[in-house]
């Protein structure tokens, strides 16, 4: 499937493109649909706290971990139990919940999506490709 | 897949959150803050994915955390 990169406002440069792609989480009996940045430098999926809360996530009880990125320091929980939806294909997802950054900020990277489908950028294009492994 | 246009669908809102409709083409519900919009949400049967409005998101490309 070919994904054209989303046109998102932003103050400095007015208009950022972006790979984008609806995800559907779930765990246990409450679902969340957003929009998540395909991210090929990601190790991992990323999610707010918002986010979190809005899954019903006791997040604040599970163990805190640091890490560093190109943004600075950040404190991490990782949740083993979320399910992930996307473009109809269903998936159990780990997720690093950050502290302290945008709610808007989910991230699916290496560990989760590209290990589902092989994805394909072509940024000259503004678009992406997305075809996922077939299991027997 | 058709073009999700972030622009477009949040040219009208400029803070709180939003929830937008299954095909990604319009918004159905608007609040403040996120639980309203989830709240307004359990009267409508559609799918709807929800985002937040008037942020910058230049940082979400540069992945920054």
């Amino acid at each position: 499937m070919t994904i054209p990169y989303s046109p998102l406002p932003d103050i400095r440069s007015k208009i950022v493109l972006a790979p984008i792609i609806p995800v559907t989480f779930t765990y246990e009996d409450q679902s969340f649909s957003t929009f998540a940045l395909v991210d090929s430098g990601a190790a991992g999926a990323v999610i707010s706290t918002v986010i979190a809360d809005a899954l019903g996530i006791a997040w604040d009880k599970l163990p805190v971990s640091g890490g560093f990125s190109v943004g600075g320091t950040f404190r991490s929980r990782t949740f083993e139990h979320l399910t992930a939806e996307v473009l109809d294909h269903t998936f159990p997802l780990r997720v690093s919940i950050i502290e302290g950054i945008a709610p808007y900020k989910c991230i699916l990277g290496q560990a989760d999506l590209f290990q589902r489908a092989k994805i394909t950028f072509e940024a000259y294009r503004k678009q992406f490709l997305i075809e996922f492994r077939r299991y027997n | 897949m058709k073009k999700i246009d972030f622009v477009t669908l949040l040219k009208n809102y400029t803070s709180g959150w939003v929830a937008i409709s299954a095909d990604y083409t319009r918004v159905v519900l608007s609040g403040k803050t996120l639980q309203e919009v989830m709240k307004k949400a359990k009267r409508i049967k559609e799918k709807l994915y929800y985002f937040p409005a008037g942020e910058s998101y230049g940082d979400f490309v540069g992945s920054t955390l």
